[in-house]
């Protein structure tokens, strides 16, 4: 998935009510169903139910500040989320709520016309005002969150390519001199700098063929440019004939992305899918071990685009965490149990700092493949809770 | 009863009294094969819905359809609210596919995955059945559920002839989607692994290409790999004596929640194609008990005829083998206990190392205690079947299957949980 791929994306601004949020409490709960509370209710604790046609509030109205939303699906059995909107905008919202379960989340609400949305009931969206005086503090904006977020990602993007420049330098080196065991250190040591920030170079419809292509890609392995040439020739063949031509391609390659990726601007969805795209990498090739064929140090990539996927998350993460901080929990502990996994199959007496893919068992595979699906799932929903912020 | 109980196993080709056991017969007519699949006059809903919330869960005692997606799962976290979002998830998604309808709405946001996957759209329900279980391992000390254990739930003892592979048995919790449609079917478990991800994996799965029991008196007997027609007498849904003395649970469980639910055992076992198919007949005849083209036991003319295991020759010996398996799989050779056979063909192409056919019959069975049912009759089964010979039980799975869910808002085990 490359960024340049994803749908273009208008920033929607809507002048209604400038609602600020923050997200506070927020969890989900197995209960029996609950009917809505007194007429009265409180003005500050919206009881929301969703049934098959609607999703239906327990007032006409709640006062401008902090609003508690206590969401209990009743019996809709196809819709399992309830969104807060304003205009197109989602301002918090509660995913996994199947029949029988309740969840709550909390905004900080001025006053204005918003909208319940439960998508699939009969009569998807439903009024929600707030009536009241606006709050005097504004808390950060999330808009403003998620811009901060995609800066930040455009300079951790422009650091990985210069140590990508960088590194690349001395495997070119090495290839000159004939050194082959430094030229395979060097390859291990420029990798990840590569795989971190893949999805960035895919954007340029040559050059990620250029630098990264493998022999699965319907070319010989002697016919390859970049970096699975050079693996080819250190591993495979075991020596650096031919390759100082090849080295200096890649180098040049690297080069031209830096000149290409510096200055761009990133917009939060394309850090999102970019995210995706890079775990969708790790399924494919990297657990498969087809990635590094001949050096056999797939683990290595493996974890630079968990690394590059998780930079682009944390990245989102503040500004999200507005919205959906469940599912921005959910994706954090997710992540954290990935790299705890891949934890344990360091080795530092490897020069890619991994054991190699030969020494993983079927088992060992089948878990760390299980285990990036489990972040993928969560964060494949992320792009659609930032697109229209 | 004793003859032939060599604890060595029968030999590979029973030379005597086979030729006279299957001469006893000879007269019966033959006629011919030719077994309508899906669409038996008898089973005209099959394409229509069949109804998902009631006492019991549908796809134990619902006519049996013709394709079969199972599946077992391992939970992966130890967060109980996870587990029972997943299993209240799966309900949902369950009450919706039995229906026709795809899971959520199909018109979402462009930059979200869409809800459901959509390979179904425009099947139809094709008599979708869904049934989750309970595994033995979903009851250890993860959830806080050790004291909700049925005592029916206990883990199989090792059994005569099994060759099982930890990598396709067991299991914490099992789902079978049974269908007339195999893509109807696959798109149950694809969606539950889907909903489930991150909190359970699968741990194996089987596709089931035809059914090889029936489950009602509407429905014709079919034919297993081998050729034959297996289970005969099987448990009927019209007969609700028998399912309430063999099948469902009742007030003799020491846990209230399993009443109305069951016990799936799983077999998956594998058949020896080739060298079956170089046996001669009259020799797979009384391995069965039956005729291979009438499907009529040795003792009788046609199907359904009297098994009368008591019928000897003119030379005294038997006409139905002391180990053919038509016996040992018979009521009163078990005290009369019955079990409610759901299973299904299988292949799963060759085997890597032979290059023989990897195929044979994946075994369900539902049952009221285990301990009582499959278990005695596999282990007769396991020591004397003289179809042991061409079958090897490479996979098995026990699980408790809870009563059906009463509407929207129920899932699987709630009660479990509170």
């Amino acid at each position: 998935m490359s960024l340049r791929r994803t749908r273009r994306m208008s920033t929607l601004s809507f002048g209604v009510a400038a609602a600020v949020l923050a997200g506070c409490s927020s969890g989900t709960t197995a209960s029996d169903e609950r009917s809505s509370s007194s007429p009265a209710g409180d003005g500050h604790t919206a009881i929301v139910t969703i049934t098959s046609d609607k999703c239906v509030a327990d007032r006409a109205s709640y006062d401008a500040g902090g609003i508690t939303f206590k969401v209990s699906n009743k019996d809709a059995t196809g819709i399992t989320e309830f969104e807060l909107l304003d205009g197109e905008r989602i301002l918090g919202e509660k995913e996994n709520l199947p029949p029988g379960f309740a969840g709550s989340f909390s905004l900080n609400l001025n006053p204005g016309r918003y909208e319940m949305y439960c998508p699939g009931a009969t009569t998807p969206r439903a009024p929600f005002t707030v009536t009241g005086t606006a709050s005097s503090a504004p808390a950060t904006d999330t808009k403003a969150l998620l811009n901060q977020g995609t800066k930040n990602y455009g300079t951790y993007v422009e650091a990985q390519i210069g140590f990508l420049v960088t590194n690349v330098q001395p495997l070119v080196a090495a290839i000159k001199n004939g050194d082959l065991a430094a030229a395979k250190a060097a390859y291990a040591k420029a990798r990840p700098y590569y795989e971190r920030i893949e999805p960035v170079a895919e954007s340029f419809q040559d050059l990620d063929p250029a630098i990264d292509a493998r022999a699965d890609d319907g070319l010989a392995p002697t016919k390859l440019t970049g970096f699975h040439r050079i693996e080819y020739g250190l591993w495979s063949v075991g020596g650096v004939a031919g390759l100082a031509p090849v080295a200096d391609k890649l180098a040049a390659d690297v080069g031209k992305l830096q000149k290409l990726a510096t200055g761009l601007h990133y917009q939060p969805a394309e850090l999102a899918n970019g995210a995706v795209g890079l775990l969708d990498e790790v399924s494919k090739s990297k657990v498969t071990g087809e990635e590094e064929r001949y050096s056999h140090i797939d683990l290595l990539d493996f974890q630079a685009n968990v690394e590059g996927s998780e930079q682009a998350f944390a990245n989102l993460q503040p500004g999200l965490a507005k919205i959906d901080s469940t599912l921005t929990g959910t994706i954090s502990a997710r992540f954290a149990a990935l790299n705890l996994l891949l934890d344990k199959y360091r080795d530092k007496n490897q020069p890619s700092g991994f054991v190699l893919y030969t020494s993983l068992t079927r088992a060992d595979v089948t878990t760390l493949a299980q285990s990036v699906q489990a972040v993928a799932e969560p964060l494949s929903r992320v792009a659609s809770k930032v697109v229209n912020v | 009863m004793t003859e032939g109980t060599s604890t060595s196993g029968p030999s590979r080709r029973r030379f005597l009294g086979v030729a006279l056991g299957a001469a006893g017969v000879a007269a019966a007519g033959s006629t011919g094969f030719g077994v309508a699949r899906a669409t038996e006059p008898g089973v005209p809903a099959a394409l229509g819905p069949v109804p998902f919330y009631g006492e019991h869960q549908a796809g134990i005692a619902t006519p049996a359809q013709d394709r079969l997606a199972f599946a077992a799962f391992d939970i992966t976290t130890t967060d109980a609210q996870a587990v029972q979002t997943v299993l209240g998830s799966w309900a949902a998604a369950a009450s919706r596919m039995t229906a026709g309808e795809a899971i959520g709405p199909t018109e979402t946001a462009p930059q979200a995955p869409p809800v459901d996957t959509g390979e179904a759209f425009d099947l139809g329900p094709a008599g979708l059945t869904v049934t989750v279980g309970f595994g033995p391992s979903f009851f250890d000390d993860r959830f806080g559920l050790a004291g909700k254990r049925p005592a029916a739930l206990a883990d199989l003892p090792a059994l005569p002839g099994d060759a099982l592979d930890p990598a396709r048995s067991n299991g914490d919790l099992c789902v079978q989607a049974c269908a007339n449609d195999p893509q109807v079917a696959f798109h149950v478990i694809r969606n539950f692994a889907r909903i489930g991800r991150g909190t359970v994996v699968m741990r194996w799965s089987q596709l089931g290409f035809g059914r090889t029991s029936s489950t009602s008196t509407a429905q014709q007997t079919p034919r297993n790999l081998m050729g034959f027609k297996d289970g005969t007498n099987n448990v009927k849904a019209e007969d609700a004596a028998e399912l309430d003395q063999f099948v469902w649970v009742a007030g003799e469980t020491d846990q209230p929640w399993m009443k109305g639910g069951s016990y799936l055992v799983t077999r998956r076992i594998r058949m020896l194609i080739e060298s079956w198919d170089a046996d001669y007949l009259a020799d797979q005849e009384t391995i069965f008990g039956r005729r291979k083209d009438t499907g009529a036991p040795l003792t009788g003319r046609s199907e359904f005829d009297l098994v009368d295991l008591s019928a000897k020759t003119p030379d005294g010996s038997l006409v139905i083998d002391a180990d053919a398996h038509i016996r040992l799989a018979a009521p009163s050779s078990h005290g009369g206990q019955r079990i409610l056979r759901r299973g299904y063909s299988y292949t799963d192409g060759t085997d890597p190392q032979t290059g023989q056919l990897d195929a044979g019959l994946f075994f369900i069975a539902f049952q009221k205690d285990p301990r009582v049912q499959f278990v005695p009759i596999q282990r007769m089964l396991g020591q004397r079947d003289l179809l042991n010979e061409y079958i090897k039980h490479v996979g098995t799975g026990l699980f408790a299957v809870p009563p059906g869910l009463g509407k929207a808002g129920d899932w699987y085990g709630k009660s479990l949980f509170t």
